[in-house]
C-alpha cells in the first residue's frame, strides 16, 4: 500500500477521474450559456442581468477550480495550495476594490 | 533493493512536490498581473468615460464560440492527463493535439476579431477604454499562445522521456497553466464582453 502511494504522486492535484471532468464540462457549458443567453435576449433590467452574469461567473470559477484544477484539502500539499490561492484572493480584492474605490472618490471630487 | 527503490521514489516525490508548488506560486503571481489589468480596465471603463463604445462593434455569438473552444480544449487536456496516468502514450498525444487545435481556433478567432475591431475604428490608440481592452484581452491571448507552443513541445518530447515521473510532472505544470487560462477567461468574458455588451 505504501509503495502504491509512492508510485502515484499527485502534487496535491487530486485523483484523476473521468466522471468529474465530464461533470465539470457540463456545468461550465450550462453556466456559460445562461450568462450569454441573458445578455443576448435583452429582456431583463440592468441589475438582474448584472446579478445573473456575476453569479454564473463565480459558480463557474468554483466548478473549474474543483473539477479541473482539482484543488482539495486532502493532502498537505493540497492545503498549502488552497492557502496560497486564498492569500492571492485577498491581494486581488484589495487591488481591484481599492482601485475602484479610490477612482470613484477622485471622480466624485472632480465633478 | 526494493526499499532503496522506494526511497528514490519518495525523494523524487518530495522534490517534485516542491517544484510543482513553485509553479503554482508563479500562477498566483500571474493572477495578480491579471488582477491589475482588470482593475485598470474597470477604472477606464467607468460609465461616462470618453471614447467609442465596444458595444457597437461587438458580435457576442463569436465570443460565445471562442469560450466553447477554450472550454473544450481544457476538457481534452484533462483527458490527456487521464490517459497519461494509464500510460497510454499515443492517446495522450492525440488528446494533446486536439487541445492544440481547439486552442489554436480560439487564438485564430481572437486575432480575426482584433483585426475586425481595428478596421472598424476601435483601435488601441483611440482611447483609454480601447487601450485597456486590448491590453487585457491581448495579455490573455499571449498567454494562450505560449501555452500552445508549450503543448506542441510536450507532444514532441513525450516519447523521448524515459522516466514516467518526469513526464507526469511536466504535464502537471502544463495542466495547471492551461486550466488557469480558462479560469481567467471566465472573468474576461463576463467583465469585458458581457458587461460591455449591456
Amino acid at each position: 500500500m505504501h509503495h502504491h502511494q509512492a508510485s502515484h504522486p499527485d502534487y496535491g492535484t487530486g485523483k484523476k477521474k473521468l466522471g468529474i471532468y465530464i461533470f465539470g464540462l457540463i456545468c461550465c457549458s450550462i453556466l456559460t450559456l445562461i450568462a450569454f443567453g441573458i445578455v443576448m435576449v435583452n429582456q431583463f433590467s440592468r441589475w438582474e442581468v448584472f446579478t445573473v452574469i456575476y453569479s454564473a461567473a463565480c459558480i463557474q470559477f468554483l466548478v473549474q477550480v474543483i473539477c479541473f484544477l482539482r484543488l482539495n484539502t486532502q493532502t498537505e500539499q493540497g492545503k498549502i495550495n488552497v492557502m496560497s490561492i486564498l492569500f492571492t484572493g485577498v491581494i486581488l480584492l484589495s487591488i481591484i476594490v481599492g482601485s475602484l474605490w479610490i477612482m470613484s472618490n477622485v471622480n466624485y471630487n472632480l465633478m | 533493493m526494493h526499499s532503496e527503490a522506494i526511497a528514490v521514489h519518495e525523494h523524487h516525490h518530495e522534490t517534485d512536490s516542491v517544484d510543482v508548488f513553485g509553479f503554482w506560486l508563479y500562477i498566483m503571481t500571474d493572477c495578480i498581473l491579471f488582477g491589475c489589468l482588470f482593475a485598470t480596465f474597470l477604472v477606464l471603463n467607468f460609465p461616462g468615460s470618453p471614447g467609442p463604445e465596444l458595444k457597437t462593434y461587438l458580435k457576442l455569438s463569436d465570443v460565445l464560440l471562442e469560450t466553447f473552444f477554450l472550454l473544450a480544449s481544457n476538457f481534452t487536456f484533462c483527458l490527456a492527463i487521464l490517459n497519461l496516468y494509464q500510460t497510454k502514450l499515443f492517446r495522450v498525444q492525440l488528446w494533446l493535439a486536439i487541445s492544440f487545435l481547439l486552442g489554436g481556433s480560439f487564438i485564430f478567432m481572437e486575432v480575426t476579431e482584433f483585426a475586425h475591431l481595428a478596421n472598424e475604428g476601435f483601435r488601441w490608440d483611440v482611447s483609454g477604454k480601447a487601450s485597456s481592452f486590448f491590453t487585457l484581452v491581448g495579455t490573455h491571448g499571449l498567454h494562450v499562445s505560449c501555452g500552445l507552443v508549450w503543448i506542441l513541445l510536450m507532444i514532441m518530447q513525450l516519447p523521448l522521456l524515459k522516466d514516467v515521473y518526469v513526464a507526469r510532472r511536466r504535464m502537471t505544470y502544463l495542466g495547471l497553466f492551461w486550466n488557469f487560462l480558462d479560469i481567467v477567461w471566465i472573468f474576461v468574458f463576463t467583465i469585458v464582453y458581457l458587461m460591455g455588451a449591456m
